[in-house]
């Protein structure tokens, strides 16, 4: 394990989530990977962590879950977004980069 | 927004319903994922064993995990509480005794509360039924100063209700009511019930409509004499009438006169009626003119002085109080001006200051407040304190427990559990105590209840019962307080619980000591208890000195007859024939000592006229002297006793020389320092010849048995009215004996439905000493339960005591202690306990005396015998409780005190 990896900052995991969900419904084992290769392998996302996210994510009506088969043909649980789910991906992306830009800013400073 | 909460409700009711689906699933999703990992390692070349290693590495704990999601479904605290229930109740059940002890101790104290509550509730806070907007309801009272200052009377006229009704501007709404006992019906099924007597206006004032055919209008209700129809109540209407329809245009005969049934009142509808819910609604000028018919009909609404019913107002919306009371004020000093043109005798306005109140629309509430309303709200308050001494009771018994617990609670907080977790555990426990206490309670209130309120309400008044949203919030308010004082004792101790300490001692642990906290509670008790038992001591002693007092007549021996006459009025010389025949009639009655007529019975009614003496500008400033009238045999068969002079003979007949006896009081105040016998005044008008006095009389209680002055005097029946005479019989034993037989003699004499009430004098009497009966009986019984309660306490917390240190108290005889000595130590800790709340105890009941003073009867709040008296009691009781366990601890040999762990 190479140590340029990034701590995720607090409360991002769910945004991540729904950036990844928003190209279709997924499992959680491929979600951990998308984002593991999205990223370039530079976000280090517990695999644990994953779950009490999207059960969060569930009960706030963000992702809908339902089983289905998956790839190699075993059950599996499948996330998808839900209407509410991409508005507050719209949101929290805005959220996001208007702090990064602030940041940038600030840091750019002098 | 309504979506999200509504995916949020779906999502943690399965939570909670499908659990164990959850968790399956959970797993499953999990158990997906490892194996989608372990699969890539092994991809990569990995053997199956390595791979999962991997996969579970890279996954971190998976039981960690799991918790977190678990917590991510927001049901978290419901699945503690259902575990802190399980436990609660898994805890209880190992301990029956405890649990039962404590169930029971609750359930007493939260049933006399939910009892009581129901009562004053009624009593003073709620509404009549279906009444619309009480806030702006008033009942009206009169006032005015007299001799004794200023007096308060509801009691009107209904020629000052007319004066109200013109002369006022703030109301939208008067009406004049009253409820009297009537004979309802002819035959054998007829009775005498409570008759609402009500201006068409009172309607008005209630949400109601007839359930069948109608109301009487304001132009059924008029003077002289208002229409014959008749309202019936609901309940009435499903008891006489089986609820048929047919009711309506039947004619009802109620008192002397026929009338016409024309409605139905809905379900509740009881009027404006401090004696229950009456059985009919008749206009209150049919029943005034019926009353009043004749010749001097015009007398009810012209004249002012047969004061019978009372007026209710409803403010304009926007009027305030102030202003309604004003407008009040205003008309009433016009309606005395309009008295004063007719009986220019009243004080004058200067100094009679007339005016008017408008109180609450429940007469409890207002300025005249009964004693026994009083004494309820007293009883409510008793009963909080055996509240107190019972949740104190419980408490001790919680500590108690949780000492006993200690080691498990430090094992508990060792392994790891929060103390918030362990404080919600223990409160579960005392809350679910509670709960079953409410329960018991509520049980026991509607038991026992039902005995509370026959002795505090009016027969008929309905009152909080189990189904009462009221009461109900009530007791579970109660319950929970109950819970939360009783599980906030152990919580205390348990914060401060030394885990290192906790976990080395054992059993075998010398250094016990007894919390400062469990102290205080017993102290606490004991003085609760002084508290109530001086309470009960001095109600017990007013009723004694209530019960020896003379009222100026014999009550247990004598019986008061009235004959009601029905259907066609007789002429007065037949009415005066009648009451001499049924006076033969009487005195022929085995078992009957004597029989004489008289005309008022004692605080049932009373006879007044202007009196005027030579030398005395105005009689009525001196007091209201009332008149009963009587035959020769009337001083000897009410047992009052002539002082000077004489009573009646057969020579004082109509036409002879005007004779009268005056009580002491009356001589003293008309002419005082003088002797009274010779002098002479003139009744009604000062142009009627002199009525001669010729006797002095001990004083009596006509109107209150507290306050009256006794201001009475007695003219010969043969000269004063003898038509309207009622009967007095003296029995040989008490009056009870004979009362059946002379209603059975007396009967056949009466003509047409007419009938004889014969009640004995003590029936009269005992209720004017109900608040005394009353404050006597609850005090003594709640103050008894509130000792019984206290010596258990104290008892149960010495026991406790004992056994702990049954090592250190067996090394202390093995050293050499005789069995006296540790019964002396013992004992002296609980005397110490005992004699600390004695002491506070007596201070506050010192304190609180000078509210109950006006409740007792000639017996001061602060009497040292009383307090010495409970005092001892206490500290006996004190002194067994403690030496009950203190004998059995010597009993122990100290081999086998010391061989126990």
């Amino acid at each position: 394990m190479s140590d340029d990896r990034l701590e995720l900052p607090q409360g991002t995991l769910d945004l991540l989530i729904l950036k990844a969900l928003s190209l279709g419904a997924q499992h959680g084992w491929a979600i951990s990977e998308r984002l593991h290769q999205v990223s370039r392998a530079t976000l280090q996302v517990p695999q644990g962590s994953l779950y009490p996210a999207l059960h969060r994510l569930e009960r706030r009506g963000w992702i809908a879950a339902h089983w289905d088969a998956s790839d190699n043909n075993r059950r599996a649980k499948y996330y998808e977004l839900t209407r509410d789910g991409r508005r507050q991906l719209k949101v929290e992306a805005a959220e996001w980069r208007r702090l990064t830009v602030a940041v940038d800013l600030v840091l750019g400073m002098g | 927004m309504w979506a999200r909460l509504w995916s949020e409700a779906r999502y943690r009711a399965r939570a909670v319903f499908r659990r164990e689906a959850l968790e399956r699933e959970l797993d499953e999703e999990l158990r997906f994922h490892l194996e989608q990992e372990a699969a890539r390692h092994r991809a990569a070349g990995l053997p199956a064993a390595e791979a999962m290693r991997q996969a579970r590495l890279a996954f971190g704990g998976l039981e960690v995990v799991k918790e977190q999601t678990r917590d991510g479904r927001g049901v978290r605290w419901l699945e503690r509480a259902g575990q802190d229930l399980r436990y609660a109740v898994r805890a209880l059940r190992r301990t029956p005794g405890f649990t039962v002890a404590v169930i029971a101790t609750l359930g007493l104290g939260v049933g006399i509360n939910a009892a009581m509550f129901g009562i004053v509730d009624r009593l003073l806070f709620r509404a009549p039924p279906l009444l619309r907007d009480p806030a702006r309801v008033h009942r009206v009272y009169l006032q005015w100063h007299n001799r004794n200052g200023l007096a308060t009377g509801a009691m009107m006229g209904y020629a000052s209700y007319l004066d109200f009704r013109r002369a006022t501007t703030q109301f939208d709404a008067l009406a004049g009511y009253s409820v009297r006992s009537l004979p309802v019906g002819s035959g054998p099924a007829s009775a005498e019930l409570p008759v609402g007597v009500i201006s068409a206006t009172l309607f008005d004032f209630f949400d109601a409509a007839p359930v069948l055919g109608r109301f009487f209008t304001a132009a059924e209700d008029t003077v002289p004499l208002g229409a014959q129809v008749a309202v019936l109540s609901h309940g009435f209407w499903q008891a006489r009438y089986g609820g048929r329809p047919d009711a309506l245009g039947q004619v009802l005969r109620v008192g002397t006169a026929a009338y016409t049934i024309i409605g139905v009142a809905p379900r509740g509808f009881e009027g404006i009626s401090d004696e229950g819910p009456p059985a009919l609604f008749i206009p209150i000028t049919a029943y005034a003119g019926v009353f009043r018919a004749g010749p001097n009909v015009a007398n009810y609404y012209t004249r002012y002085n047969w004061s019978w019913m009372q007026l209710v107002v409803r403010r304009k919306p926007g009027v305030t109080r102030a202003a309604a009371e004003a407008d009040l004020s205003r008309a009433q000093r016009q309606s005395y001006e309009a008295q004063r043109a007719i009986s220019p005798g009243m004080t004058a306005p200067e100094i009679a200051r007339p005016a008017a109140l408008a109180g609450p629309v429940q007469a409890e509430r207002g300025p005249n407040q009964s004693t026994v309303t009083r004494v309820a709200t007293w009883v409510s308050g008793v009963a909080l304190i055996v509240l107190l001494i019972a949740c104190a009771n419980v408490a001790n018994l919680m500590l108690a427990r949780a000492v006993r617990r200690r080691r498990e609670i430090a094992v508990r907080l060792a392994l790891g559990v929060s103390r918030g977790r362990l404080f919600g555990q223990l409160l579960t426990e005392s809350l679910l105590l509670a709960g079953a206490g409410a329960v018991v309670g509520l049980l026991l209130a509607r038991t026992g209840g039902a005995l509370l309120r026959a002795l505090f309400l009016p027969a008929n008044v309905a009152a909080g019962t189990l189904a009462d949203p009221r009461t109900a919030a009530f007791v579970l308010a109660v319950a929970a307080l109950a819970g939360g004082l009783t599980g906030l004792a152990p919580l205390l101790q348990a914060r401060r619980t030394d885990l290192v300490e906790a976990l080395k001692s054992g059993a075998r642990d010398g250094g016990y000591r007894r919390s400062r906290l469990r102290t205080g509670l017993l102290a606490l008790q004991a003085a609760l208890s002084v508290v109530l038992l001086v309470g009960a001591a001095l109600f017990v002693q007013s009723l004694r000195n209530v019960r020896a007092l003379r009222l100026g007549y014999d009550v247990d021996p004598v019986v008061y007859i009235y004959p009601e006459q029905r259907g066609a009025r007789l002429a007065d010389a037949e009415a005066a024939a009648l009451r001499l025949r049924l006076l033969e009639s009487a005195r022929a009655v085995p078992g009957v000592e004597s029989a004489a007529l008289g005309l008022t019975v004692p605080f049932w009614d009373t006879w007044n006229d202007n009196l005027f003496v030579a030398g005395i500008d105005s009689v009525e400033r001196l007091g209201s002297f009332t008149i009963q009238a009587g035959s020769p045999e009337f001083f000897a068969t009410l047992g009052t006793r002539i002082l000077r002079g004489r009573g009646f003979t057969a020579e004082d007949r109509a036409g002879a020389p005007l004779v009268a006896v005056v009580s002491q009081a009356m001589a003293g105040t008309l002419w005082p320092g003088r002797e009274a016998l010779g002098e002479c005044f003139r009744i009604g008008a000062d142009t009627v010849p002199c009525t001669t006095v010729v006797g002095i009389a001990e004083d009596i209680h006509q109107n209150s048995v507290t306050t009256d002055r006794g201001l009475s005097y007695y003219l010969p029946i043969a000269q004063f009215h003898p038509e309207a005479a009622v009967i007095f019989a003296r029995g040989r034993g008490h009056g009870r004996e004979v009362r059946e037989l002379l209603r059975q003699t007396l009967q056949p004499e009466m003509p047409g439905e007419g009938y004889v009430n014969v009640t004995p004098l003590r029936d009269i009497v005992d209720p004017e000493l109900r608040s005394w009966q009353l404050g006597a009986t609850m005090f003594v019984a709640l103050g008894g339960l509130a000792l019984v309660l206290a010596a258990v306490g104290l008892y149960g917390v010495m026991a406790y005591d004992v056994a702990q240190r049954a090592h250190e108290l067996g090394v202390r005889m093995a050293l050499g202690a005789r069995a006296p000595d540790v019964v002396r130590m013992v004992v002296g800790d609980g005397m110490r306990i005992a004699v600390a709340g004695v002491a506070v105890g007596s201070l506050i009941a010192l304190w609180s005396g000078r509210w109950l003073a006006p409740l007792l009867f000639e017996q001061s709040p602060a009497d040292p015998v009383v307090f010495g008296v409970v005092a001892g009691v206490l500290l006996l009781v004190a002194t067994m409780a403690s030496a009950i366990p203190a004998l059995r601890a010597t009993r122990v040999s100290p081999t086998v005190a010391l061989r126990t762990e």
